[in-house]
């Protein structure tokens, strides 16, 4: 019993170590856990893998810095899959950290050969939230008369005959927010949408998914890890897994050695005067 | 040791966000500050960026004066900072946001989220899926019914609703402990392979 008493007064900062030392110790030595391919990530892999060579798509990169870990996997493993499939990508983003994302996911393919303008073009920030990706959607040109590097968008070749969504044959988000506003704005255009989502909102987003209106999603930085094998292609996010899978084990761990702790040392506890028993 | 300085002020500012854990102290504080002030900058440029592409472009070289009607409303979010007589015309760019974004999200929130949602829970019970998709829908919703005397069939409907709202909300909580990790995870590549290679790269 004193040990479940202790156990339940343990210092925090016990855990924090305990918890980055679960992580880090997997991250240097990889246990090689079997990874599964979950519905969504193969359902959001099968619609983009039926796109063609020179199809146009939105790709809203609309994640903060804070949240790049958990979503910037899945954006790098799909940006492969769409440049490997010769579709041609239309960034866009209503958070102000986006262009510089949008940069720094690009620049390989800039290296490797992918031309600014004919294969991908990068519109930059436009405020607004909700209301700037209904302005998009509705207008592209009208929304961003320049691109983020200064061009006018009406001489990008990229976007030739290109005005509204629905001139596009897919529309794929990341976001760190919810994704409500992006099945109210961009479902009228009756194409396929992703969503690439951090863990939080994903269990939000599961019923538009269910009704059809999401074509698929990504949640996580688990998500990134199925898209990445389902690419042959494994980098972070499986490099991740391990890490997470451990880092998971001594949550569960400490919630249930917790609770034992709290309900076998409950009764040894003196009830305060007045308390409510 | 890496070689970039960039990595090494990223590497010694996580470190420093992270000494909060062992208990607050100055590096924290100071690297709190930072933070904002960074991000506070940066929304700045963004926002000048904004101005000079959206108003002052189209302003001076198409001549497309109405370019002006926005900017001057947007203007007016500033009126306070001139004077308290003056701070009434805050309330004009606000409105103009708040029901623009209004009409926006009503145009297509019955549609697709209250119509698209009902037809989506009109389902056949043929498979176990189904099943608990339709009792959980509808053990959710009476939970909130509040109009009609509680007889024992809604009450039983009513507790089978709390469990359902409770499963769901630790699934979202789940989620959200694998989120962090996710993020924290994030930080340990930055220190130990960017910063400190003790992670092979794959």
């Amino acid at each position: 019993m004193e040990f479940f008493k202790r156990l339940g007064e343990i210092d925090n900062r016990v855990i924090y170590i305990l918890l980055i030392l679960s992580l880090l110790i997997p991250l240097m030595k990889p246990l090689g856990l079997p990874i599964s391919v979950g519905a969504h990530t193969r359902r959001s892999f099968s619609v983009i893998d039926k796109l063609q060579a020179g199809d146009r798509v939105i790709v809203d990169i609309s994640y903060s810095v804070s949240g790049a870990a958990d979503v910037q996997p899945q954006a790098v493993a799909i940006l492969k899959h769409l440049f490997d499939k010769g579709a041609k990508a239309i960034f866009v983003t209503t958070v102000t950290e986006g262009p510089m994302i949008i940069e720094s996911l690009v620049k390989p393919w800039e290296q490797a050969g992918k031309r600014y303008g004919v294969d991908f073009c990068n519109l930059g920030f436009l405020a607004g939230g909700e209301n700037a990706i209904a302005m998009y959607c509705r207008d592209i040109k009208k929304a961003y008369p320049t691109d983020y590097r200064g061009n006018a968008t009406s001489e990008l070749p990229v976007l030739e005959g290109i005005h509204s969504a629905g001139d596009v044959k897919m529309y794929i988000f990341f976001s760190t927010q919810n994704s409500d506003m992006y099945v109210r704005q961009v479902t009228q255009y009756k194409i396929p949408i992703i969503g690439g989502l951090i863990n939080t909102i994903a269990p939000q987003a599961e019923p538009y998914v269910n009704a059809g209106q999401l074509a698929g999603i990504l949640v996580g930085l688990r998500g990134g890890a199925e898209y990445e094998i389902l690419m042959k292609s494994p980098g972070m996010g499986v490099a991740s897994m391990d890490a997470q899978s451990m880092g998971h084990l001594l949550i569960i761990m400490s919630v249930v050695l917790g609770n034992l702790s709290y309900f076998l040392t409950r009764s040894a506890k003196p009830v305060k005067k007045g308390a409510v028993k | 040791m890496s070689s970039d300085p960039k990595v090494w002020v990223a590497s010694i500012l996580t470190i420093m966000a992270y000494s909060y854990l062992f208990k607050e102290n100055e590096f924290y504080k100071a690297m709190e500050h930072l933070y904002v002030g960074v991000a506070a900058g940066y929304t700045v440029v963004m926002g000048y960026t904004n101005v000079v592409s959206k108003v002052w472009e189209p302003l001076t070289k198409k001549g497309s004066w109405w370019v002006l009607i926005p900017a001057v409303i947007g203007l007016c979010l500033f009126a306070p900072y001139i004077g308290a007589r003056y701070a009434w015309l805050r309330r004009i760019p606000v409105a103009v946001i708040a029901a623009i974004g209004a009409a926006l999200s009503a145009r297509t929130a019955v549609t697709e989220q209250f119509v698209q949602q009902l037809r989506a829970s009109m389902i056949s019970l043929t498979t176990l899926d189904n099943v608990i998709i339709a009792l959980g829908t509808l053990a959710t919703l009476s939970y909130f019914i509040f109009t009609v005397r509680p007889n024992p069939v809604l009450r039983a409907g009513a507790e089978a609703g709390k469990w359902v709202i409770m499963v769901t909300l630790g699934a979202a909580f789940g989620a959200g402990i694998m989120g962090r990790i996710s993020l924290l995870i994030g930080r340990l590549f930055l220190l130990f392979q960017d910063w400190i290679p003790l992670i092979k790269p794959r």
